[in-house]
């Protein structure tokens, strides 16, 4: 690796490397080892700080909220892979015709909320669903959809669905420049070759393209589970977790523990929860799915 | 034959519009979104679908003026550029070390860094506010800045890393032989060389600190200190909700994304797909 090549002294690597790496420890390694300390007193930020041993996670383990914060994680996931990924191989597949025009503008257009704020993507949600000056509202009363009209956020029994859609509809562009990327890296002439053949459509998508692309397929849905596991600033700005807890997920509930309830330890250890059970997951799936990055 | 024209026709004019309806509706809330900005409040309650008669920045002003858009937009663009600055610096330094060189600590330290890209950021909220807080360094100028950085580092790195290990070292050794420092070869011969891959840690950190949210509520509590998103947070507690006005605020977060995006949208999507499929 460094063969023939200068070897600088030992003070030259120490003056280079440490104010980046005690940077790096300060603020991503050490509150980690804190989360984790921090877990095992009952504390609610004051000077009184009382350990505890292991009895928050014994509470976390039986709290039926976190669980269903959880749940509602889960069944944002499973949206998001079908919705996402979905619709975005659909996309794909169609980039790949000639049939299609304006291609490029397509892929421009549909990228483009992926680089917003998911505050900003809250917020233009949160008004689209909005009763009375909501846009979406305003269109199902325009081609006679009237009956379709709901509280979008305000009905519990549909929230979870409603905070879904804009999660759905960010990033569709994201996974259609990931999936058009690997089609582009396949030659011409297998396409051209499945045409000859007589391969349209429907058939070509299935035999061909699906498992062309099952690999970026695989990368895609661990980057989605990755990152709804973590989904917080799109529900803080919607609902907040609510009405009730109808639309809680983890990220709010650990928040709502620690910044609002002040209960510093218990959010410390829903944090560790939080880690604990994304990182089983994604290695999970990585499993089921036998896949190997990239 | 002449049938089966008339269907693929068909076929393909179905196809087109359902693309273009797809496409329409992921730009359509943020049109709405901007053109309604430009309305009176009550003009927009009198139709909120149509197109502003009279444009008006009455609601920018008022969002300036009241909900002190212009601060947040500030500590935005401030804690966004120097983030950047640092994160590419520290990166492109730590990466070249780690592509070149085996020193003691060397794995250990590179596990450290990319196991950073497996950690959820929630995570470290809680014990970062009491770190901080213990510290004295919660609302400061710099307070968003030291997490900022140290999120960032792991992918930059990552990135840099992977760029700079397919560079030739005869590069440096012929650098070497004319005499240069370790010093003058990084920051005069690497360095340039590392331009695109540079350009892509530039989007991807400055995408992330200018739309980061979580710490920026934690962390920050004084308005003169507040970031764009945060700030936004504030417009609907604060004030009766003018939506015309919180449109207008929205707009001004979002106006810079959109036209660096529109300018240079080829790279920005390079830059975030290679982030996270690599990472």
């Amino acid at each position: 690796m460094e063969r023939g090549l200068f070897k600088p002294k030992s003070r030259v690597f120490i003056g280079y490397l440490v104010l980046p790496v005690l940077w790096y420890v300060f603020v991503v390694v050490m509150p980690l080892i804190l989360a984790f300390n921090y877990s095992l007193y009952d504390w609610s930020g004051g000077p009184r700080m009382r350990f505890v041993g292991l009895s928050n996670y014994a509470e976390l383990i039986k709290d039926t909220d976190f669980w269903l914060s959880f749940k509602n994680n889960i069944i944002i996931t499973l949206l998001c892979i079908v919705g996402q990924i979905g619709i975005a191989f659909i996309l794909a597949a169609l980039m790949t015709t000639r049939v299609l025009k304006f291609k490029e503008f397509h892929r421009t257009v549909i990228f483009l909320p992926v680089v917003l704020s998911a505050v900003v993507i809250g917020f233009i949600w949160t008004l689209m669903y909005n009763q009375q000056i909501g846009i979406l509202n305003w269109i199902l009363r325009a081609i006679g959809l009237e009956s379709l009209i709901k509280p979008w956020l305000d009905d519990p029994k549909i929230v979870i669905y409603s905070v879904s859609v804009p999660l759905i509809w960010q990033y569709i562009g994201f996974y259609l420049v990931i999936l058009m990327a690997s089609l582009q890296s396949i030659p011409k002439e297998i396409f051209e070759a499945a045409e000859i053949d007589g391969a349209d459509g429907f058939k070509r998508t299935i035999y061909i393209i699906l498992p062309l692309l099952a690999d970026t397929l695989k990368v895609s849905v661990m980057l989605c589970i990755a990152g709804n596991m973590k989904v917080f600033d799109h529900i803080y700005v919607m609902t907040g977790g609510g009405p009730g807890k109808s639309s809680m997920v983890m990220a709010q509930y650990a928040y709502n523990n620690s910044f609002i309830m002040f209960k510093l330890g218990y959010g410390s250890t829903i944090s560790v929860g939080i880690l604990v059970l994304s990182l089983a997951i994604i290695l999970l799936s990585r499993k089921l799915m036998g896949g190997k990055r990239q | 034959m002449t049938l089966k024209r008339i269907l693929s026709r068909i076929g393909a004019l179905i196809i087109n519009a359902f693309v273009m309806l797809l496409s329409l509706s992921s730009i359509f809330p943020i049109v709405w979104l901007i053109y309604s900005s430009l309305k009176t409040e009550r003009e927009f309650a009198l139709n909120i679908a149509a197109l502003p008669a009279h444009p008006t920045f009455e609601n920018y002003i008022n969002a300036i003026k009241t909900a002190k858009m212009h601060i947040y937009f500030f500590n935005s663009l401030f804690t966004t550029v120097v983030s950047v600055i640092l994160i590419v610096l520290f990166s492109f330094v730590v990466g070249y070390f780690f592509a070149r060189y085996r020193f003691t600590g060397r794995n250990l330290l590179y596990t450290m860094f990319l196991a950073g890209m497996l950690i959820p950021i929630h995570a470290l909220l809680v014990p970062m506010f009491v770190e901080f807080k213990v510290l004295g360094l919660l609302d400061k100028r710099i307070t968003l800045i030291l997490p900022y950085v140290g999120l960032g580092l792991p992918m930059a790195i990552f990135l840099m890393e992977n760029f700079i290990k397919d560079i030739p070292h005869e590069i440096e050794e012929a650098a070497y032989i004319d005499g240069a420092t370790l010093t003058t070869t990084l920051f005069r011969i690497i360095l340039p060389i590392c331009k695109p891959i540079i350009s892509t840690v530039v989007i991807l950190s400055s995408l992330s600190s200018w739309n980061e949210f979580s710490f920026a509520l934690v962390l920050i509590k004084s308005d003169a200190l507040k970031t764009l998103p945060v700030g936004l947070t504030n417009f609907t507690s604060q004030y009766t909700v003018k939506y015309t006005q919180l449109m207008a605020a929205i707009t001004i977060a979002i106006l810079p994304v959109i036209v660096v995006y529109l300018i240079f949208n080829k790279k920005v999507i390079q830059g975030l797909v290679a982030g996270a499929v690599k990472g």
